[in-house]
């Protein structure tokens, strides 16, 4: 233990609550996910195999890696509404570029890699410099990604794209798909990033309050900036991963990842008003949600009614926040 | 004893862990304004919660009247007549005046909402406090004082018998607190009784007819203003007499460290120079308002400066932004220290570090081990009380905030600090440990500009004081020569 000195009576207790509420705001979707596994085990017989575990994950990789993206920006307090529509017109200039235009398929990944750092970089530039709400800086850039998205793939899909990129989304090593190991690496550089370097802890310290960061000498403008970038790179690496998935782009790839990942956020830990939880919780965030639908399928409940379970679960995950939040003040 | 308005029998609250009150009994009499005294954290707060009817579980019983008060909610307290006026203030900043003192308390006429009677309810009730507002205009555009006026009018229009005042006078300026004062005297003819809360000592010598001291939870007495002086009541207050209040040292004061010409931001402040010595501590004066805070924020590059040069040990820098500033050698230490100071949930340990991040950091990482380090050791050096270094900074006293904000630029090492109201809200201890540390840095021969609103720590702690007045200066007094009068007929 460290040396504890208090003489603030109230500290002892406060400390306490603090450290049960960090507890169960760490591991609360890890129980979630495991108790979920077993609920779902039990009901139906294809919902513990191989197989199933496989496309579980396979399901999560791209959406966990936009909702990565949108981690670091909640953790810097601000919310991304773009993101979801950031990953289709992204990956829709790349597939138009790699299929329509022959052109290499690398470069035209890089070339859907750097439009999403511009997405993201102009919803930045709006938020932190002409100091436009970033829920509506995000949804104005949402519809304009939209409208450049049906412009660029004319509403039809775009599909079987070069074999050099096949192995993104469909690849294996071993017995291991090798989306799901870039998701991986990706949650265990971005948990670095965010712990360890001064950027990471910049967006941690703006997201727990601005003013003080910007008291501390830390440089928010750019800091939202930034992280905006991140969120926008992060969307079209998905994005790509997503295409190489599916072998195809159309209007409906990466459609409402941006609520998907907030909702993942929540449910992974992390705190609405910024500035607390883990980039990882993110992730966890998005196993758990795909889970429950894989497990809802599997329990053949009609599809329509998916989403509205969806948003019940999105409002008790806030609820669960606020009130850890309130218990531990 | 008819006289007796509240009276506590007994009592006790206890958190997980901790009792906050313990066994505590004493009488308000009906008129009076009693004061409530005590270092953070000595149970003041947890008593005012019972008594508003937040906290009702409690051991022991409290009498209103003579009649035993069992509150339940908040709105219960208020039926009884017992109404409190917080220290931060809480109205709905867009409403009018009428609103927001009918809020939640909106009077119906059949059935619909009887504005022209509130309105002249409002007016009579501003007017009866002897104030001259416009009871339409919305709440926004007042001044602080303003507002705290609104806000007692909101207390006392619930058929108000006892008023609780934490810490009204926090941010007033002298003239708003004599209005302030004014108010209560017309409440106490009213036959209410006030409970007040404040750290501001000469305030509860002038006010106050009775004074209870509460510590660690516990009564440590309960005694008629007259009976008490200052040294009396701060012993009472911390358990010690702290000896000398100021502990200012007498140091070598060295050359010129940092020059300021002309500075000149349009319509807030003009002309100002000065001159900061190495190892000596300049006071800066004034009213709130007098372009103090402003003065700082441009010399740190937060604000434009429209016109004047900066020197730095003789040189001519040029300071673009507050990064620039720091890495020139400057800190500041910002008025609010709940916004500005610090981040709230951030643990302490970060809070420590988030000025100086490269020394904790290595081949551009950030290393958790250097980070504890670094924390314990300001944690230790500065004798700040925290469970440890995780704990998140909310869940600090003032006294100990204030203290994780002087460790970041410690850890900066930054040559010259700026400490804008540096004890604001911190009691009376917390204070003289504030100052020791203020010593302990001048004599290492770092640089300290303090803005301050509290004369006496002012004339105790500085070298220098220049007085503000309306965005200009217009003295500069060496402080062993200066007294408040002087101060004060400067900048008024």
């Amino acid at each position: 233990m460290d040396t504890i000195k208090v003489n603030d009576r109230n500290t002892a207790i406060k400390y306490v609550g603090q450290q049960l509420s960090r507890f169960s705001k760490e591991y609360a979707a890890v129980f979630a996910i495991l108790i979920m596994g077993l609920v779902f085990s039990f009901m139906s017989p294809y919902f513990f195999t191989a197989q199933n575990i496989k496309n579980i994950f396979l399901q999560c990789s791209a959406l966990a890696i936009v909702a990565m993206g949108q981690a670091f920006i909640i953790l810097n307090g601000q919310f991304d509404m773009s993101l979801g529509q950031c990953v289709c017109f992204t990956s829709a200039v790349a597939a138009y570029l790699m299929k329509i235009e022959g052109i290499n398929p690398w470069l035209s990944i890089l070339v859907a890699l750097l439009l999403g750092c511009l997405v993201g970089l102009t919803n930045g530039v709006l938020f932190a410099y002409f100091k436009i709400p970033a829920f509506i800086a995000t949804l104005g850039l949402q519809m304009i990604c939209r409208s450049a998205a049906k412009i660029i793939t004319n509403a039809t899909p775009i599909a079987r794209l070069p074999d050099d990129i096949a192995f993104l989304g469909r690849g294996y090593i071993g017995i291991f798909p090798i989306c799901v190991i870039i998701m991986i690496a990706l949650y265990i550089v971005g948990q670095f990033v965010s712990r360890k370097t001064r950027f990471g802890r910049n967006i941690y310290a703006t997201g727990g309050g601005a003013e003080a960061a910007y008291f501390a000498g830390i440089n928010i403008k750019k800091t939202y900036c930034l992280t905006f970038a991140l969120g926008g790179l992060l969307a079209a690496f998905g994005g790509i991963i997503l295409m190489s998935r599916l072998d195809s782009v159309s209007l409906t790839n990466g459609n409402l990842y941006e609520f998907d990942s907030v909702i993942a956020c929540v449910i992974g830990g992390l705190s609405l008003t910024g500035g607390k939880g883990k980039v990882i919780g993110a992730l966890f965030g998005v196993i758990f949600l795909i889970i429950f639908f894989n497990g809802m399928t599997m329990m053949n409940i009609d599809p329509f009614y998916q989403d509205a379970i969806k948003g019940a679960v999105l409002v008790i995950a806030v609820l669960l926040d606020v009130f850890r939040n309130k218990r531990s003040k | 004893m008819n006289n007796t308005i509240l009276q506590f029998k007994g009592i006790g609250k206890s958190f997980p862990g901790v009792k906050a009150l313990d066994n505590v009994s004493f009488e308000i009499k009906k008129g009076h304004v009693h004061a409530l005294m005590g270092e953070n954290g000595a149970g003041k707060s947890t008593l005012i919660k019972l008594l508003a009817g937040i906290y009702t579980n409690y051991e022991g019983e409290i009498y209103l009247d003579g009649e035993l008060l069992k509150l339940r909610t908040p709105n219960d307290a208020q039926k009884h007549g017992i109404s409190v006026v917080h220290q931060e203030i809480k109205l709905a900043e867009t409403l009018s005046i009428t609103e927001n003192i009918f809020l939640g308390n909106l009077i119906y006429k059949k059935g619909l909402v009887d504005w022209k009677e509130m309105k002249h309810r409002a007016q009579a009730m501003v007017e009866g406090l002897g104030m001259d507002l416009e009871v339409d205009m919305p709440v926004n555009q007042l001044t602080v004082a303003k507002k705290q006026i609104v806000e007692i009018c909101k207390a006392i229009n619930h058929d108000c018998k006892v008023l609780i005042m934490d810490e009204p006078s926090a941010t007033l300026t002298e003239k708003e607190l004599k209005i302030l004062f004014g108010i209560m005297d017309k409440l106490i003819k009213d036959g209410i009784t006030i409970i007040y809360i404040s750290h501001r000592m000469e305030e509860i010598f002038n006010l106050a007819n009775t004074i209870t001291v509460l510590r660690d939870g516990k009564h440590i007495d309960t005694l008629p203003v007259k009976e008490c002086d200052r040294k009396t009541l701060i012993k009472l207050m911390v358990g010690r007499s702290i000896g000398n209040e100021y502990p200012k040292e007498e140091i070598d004061i060295g050359d010129v460290i940092l020059k300021a010409e002309h500075l000149t931001r349009k319509k807030v402040f003009k002309d100002i120079s000065f001159e900061l010595r190495k190892g000596e501590i300049l006071g800066f004066s004034g009213l709130v308002g007098a372009g103090r805070t402003e003065v700082m924020r441009a010399l740190v590059g937060i604000d434009h400066l429209d016109s004047g040069a900066v020197y730095l040990k003789g040189k001519k820098i040029l300071i673009k932004s507050f990064q620039n500033a720091i890495a020139n050698g400057l800190g500041l230490i910002p008025e609010d220290r709940r916004q500005q100071g610090l981040v709230q949930i951030a643990p302490v340990k970060e809070n420590i570090c988030m000025v100086g991040r490269n020394k904790v950091t290595r081949h551009g990482l950030i290393q958790a081990s250097m980070e504890k380090d670094m924390s314990k050791h300001y944690v230790d050096k500065l004798d700040i009380a925290t469970p440890n270094i995780e704990t998140e900074v909310q869940y600090l006293s003032g006294g100990n905030q204030q203290k994780v904000v002087i460790a970041k630029w410690l850890l900066e090492d930054s040559e010259i600090i700026i400490m804008d109201e540096p004890t604001r809200g911190i009691d009376v201890g917390a204070k003289s440990e504030i100052y020791r540390l203020m010593c302990a840095l001048v004599k290492q021969g770092k640089s300290i500009i303090m803005i301050s609103s509290e004369l006496p720590e002012l004339l105790g702690m500085c070298d220098r004081i220049m007085v503000m007045h309306e965005g200009k200066l217009v003295g500069e007094m060496a402080a062993r020569k200066a007294t408040q009068e002087k101060i004060m007929e400067l900048c008024t």
